[in-house]
């Protein structure tokens, strides 16, 4: 079963994204509030798939999403934001993740899409 | 008091009684010789014409010392030529001596007009010849002189080719004194303005006068003698006391002066220039401007050096400009200029008003300042409060409607495939109302405030700008160049309305946004291929954008020929941009 964690500011996209994941037999291994703890929690739970909130609020996601990068082994990465693709502009389209899938569009398709592309 | 008045209106009548015997003793005297000629006549008149006009001035105007100097100058006249008619050696020597030391006189009392004072080193020099030939050469001249009737008091050493060669040099130095002396009358007539050029008439007809008197003397020397040519000298010698009289009876120089300083500073004139018309209207050439310095708590030259106020008993005085009672501009004179108070008063009040003028203008730039900068504040503020509600927008409502979909699309999957069909559709519809809520605010957080304008920088938002624009959009800016927060926000939303209006209205193919800064200023610019006739002033989004460019000091410039594509050119003050590359560097060292 693939393991995901989930890093984001807002609990109620935790829970709903939590739910909506799990439903699609995913094994939710953990969940953080901002990209410190976010960090940490990859260290320590080696998940398969991060879904990282963009806007966080320390460090942003990108940052993030770089240090994970060189963390070995480095987890796939999913960004998401409740904000559109086109409004992170080049920041977003060169960064080294996995995909992006907006916050409302989120479902284990997408996930599923992304991780194991056709 | 009094006392005082009583005791010099004696001495001025008795001055005038004795400047009349006097002249009657004169004629007299003549008439003895001989018969009387014109000549004697007019020498007569010059002597009562300065004594006479000399003691009326002086009456009129106390503290001026042309009256009393007129006076001087017409006894001297008078007495040292009444004086050789006696036939007393000491009496006729005397009267020899007086009769050219009157000529000093004269020069002085010409090249201290209107004040009865010398101001200038060159006026001091030229009297200080004149003095020089009529006290120790005339002493000189009168050891060797031997005159015809034997009556020279200190011939002691008579030598009669001494007294020639002694005589020669005073008359060689009296003309070139006297040309001197025009000069310089000259040149300060062709300083002055026109009012004062006029007031300074009689003066100049003594300087001729005096000119004439030593090609007179020359003449005599030369066995020469041309009564004409006395006769038209004396004649301008009692002219020219009433002259002078009436000009400062009339004080119409002053006036003149006033007008002159009236135009000068209306003009804003700089300190020099209105120190020099102030000198000018008041016949002062000495006369200092110092300003009242708050912060040093003095008064200061205009060239900010440190001034101290005269005291009084040092022939200075000062007349002070107030506002509101406090002391701003203190004009420094000559304190015989308070015993004509109206004149002081009439220059006071025209320079209060320029004072006044410059004050209000000052008032008027400070406000301009202030409003300028309440104007940028008001901005910024703005910018601030649209960031601060779009980070509301997108933590909270945003966060709920995002939050609200997932549940409706997890309902959706768990109630399975054979659920009600109505349920179904009604939680596909409802997510689908979820959907388009999310959606529209999102448009309307962005419009708002751009997020990836903050997060990524002008480069960043005008590319997502140009993606959902329907034309081709090329953008030629530094990536990493990162400016102001208002800088940004404002650049941003040119390029946005721009693309806006040409999305709306250009029909346009290709459009080309570029930005650059250069020698302080952020250059935006957003060039359309369409179809032109913008009009700046119709609609409120290139007037909202005029607003805010201004709102910074910056212009908008909108070029849109009819059928000519449209340009639209905003120019930013600011500072040179940083770029993000430099901003991580800083942030991993600290």
């Amino acid at each position: 079963m693939t393991t995901i964690l989930i890093i984001d500011d807002h609990a109620a996209f935790r829970v709903q994204a939590r739910a909506i994941l799990v439903a699609h037999g995913f094994s939710v291994i953990g969940e953080a509030v901002d990209g410190t703890s976010g960090l940490e929690a990859a260290r320590t739970l080696r998940p398969d798939v991060v879904l990282l909130d963009i806007g966080l609020p320390d460090v942003d996601g990108f940052e993030v999403a770089r240090e994970l990068a060189v963390t070995g082994p480095p987890p796939l990465v999913v960004l998401t934001s409740s904000r559109e693709a086109s409004e992170y502009g080049p920041r977003l389209t060169s960064s080294q993740v996995l995909g992006f899938i907006p916050k409302d569009e989120l479902s284990g398709a997408a996930i599923r899409a992304l991780v194991r592309p056709a | 008091m009094p006392r005082t008045t009583t005791t010099f209106t004696r001495v001025r009548v008795l001055l005038l009684i004795t400047a009349g015997a006097l002249g009657l003793g004169m004629l007299v005297g003549n008439a003895q010789l001989g018969p009387l000629d014109l000549g004697t006549v007019l020498e007569v008149l010059v002597g009562w014409s300065f004594v006479a006009c000399g003691i009326f001035l002086w009456a009129r105007r106390p503290a001026n010392r042309l009256g009393p100097l007129m006076t001087t100058v017409g006894m001297l006249w008078l007495l040292g030529r009444t004086m050789t008619l006696v036939l007393i050696p000491v009496v006729y020597t005397a009267g020899l001596w007086l009769t050219d030391l009157w000529a000093a006189g004269f020069a002085l009392f010409l090249l201290s007009f209107p004040t009865g004072r010398l101001t200038s080193r060159t006026d001091r020099a030229i009297v200080g010849i004149f003095l020089f030939v009529t006290v120790p050469l005339e002493f000189l001249w009168l050891l060797f002189l031997v005159p015809e009737n034997g009556l020279n008091v200190l011939g002691i050493a008579a030598n009669e080719s001494a007294a020639h060669v002694i005589d020669t040099i005073q008359r060689v130095m009296i003309s070139v004194g006297s040309v001197l002396l025009v000069i310089a009358l000259g040149r300060r007539w062709l300083r002055s303005s026109g009012p004062v050029r006029r007031q300074m008439a009689p003066v100049l007809a003594g300087a001729v006068a005096i000119l004439l008197q030593s090609v007179s003397w020359i003449l005599f020397s030369s066995g020469t003698s041309l009564e004409a040519l006395d006769d038209l000298i004396f004649l301008a010698q009692i002219a020219i006391p009433i002259a002078v009289l009436s000009v400062m009876l009339r004080s119409r120089m002053a006036r003149g002066g006033i007008a002159d300083l009236v135009v000068e500073l209306g003009q804003t004139p700089t300190p020099a220039r209105l120190r020099d018309a102030l000198s000018n209207a008041l016949g002062d050439p000495s006369l200092q401007v110092a300003y009242w310095a708050p912060i040093q708590d003095r008064f200061v030259a205009a060239t900010g050096e440190p001034m101290d106020l005269p005291d009084e008993g040092t022939g200075q005085a000062v007349t002070m400009l107030e506002r509101n009672g406090v002391p701003e501009t203190a004009i420094i004179h000559d304190a015989i200029l308070l015993e004509e108070p109206g004149l002081v008063a009439s220059v006071a009040s025209a320079m209060r008003l320029a004072v006044e003028n410059d004050r209000l203008t000052a008032e008027v730039e400070a406000q301009l300042t202030e409003v300028r900068a309440s104007r940028a504040r008001i901005v910024a503020a703005g910018d601030a409060e649209r960031q601060r509600i779009e980070r509301d927008l997108h933590d909270g409502a945003q966060q709920r409607l995002v939050a609200l979909t997932l549940a409706l699309r997890l309902a959706r999957t768990r109630l399975g495939d054979d659920a009600d069909p109505s349920v179904k559709l009604s939680l596909e519809q409802a997510s689908d109302e979820a959907k388009a809520a999310l959606s529209e605010l999102r448009e309307l957080a962005r419009g708002i405030h751009p997020q990836i304008l903050t997060e990524a920088g002008l480069h960043a938002a005008i590319e997502s700008l140009a993606v959902r624009t329907p034309a081709t959009v090329s953008v030629d800016m530094d990536p990493d160049a990162r400016f102001a927060p208002a800088v940004e926000a404002i650049a941003y939303f040119v390029v946005s309305e721009s693309l806006a209006n040409i999305a709306k209205y250009a029909e346009a193919g290709a459009v080309v946004v570029r930005a650059g800064w250069q020698d302080g200023v952020l250059t935006v610019e957003v060039a359309d291929d369409g179809r032109g006739g913008a009009d700046p002033h119709a609609g409120t989004g290139l007037r909202g954008l005029l607003d805010r460019v201004s709102a910074v000091d910056g212009t908008l410039e909108v070029v849109s020929p009819p059928g000519g594509g449209t340009r639209i050119v905003a120019r930013i003050p600011t500072a040179a941009p940083t770029h993000t590359a430099d901003r991580m560097t800083a942030r991993v060292a600290t």
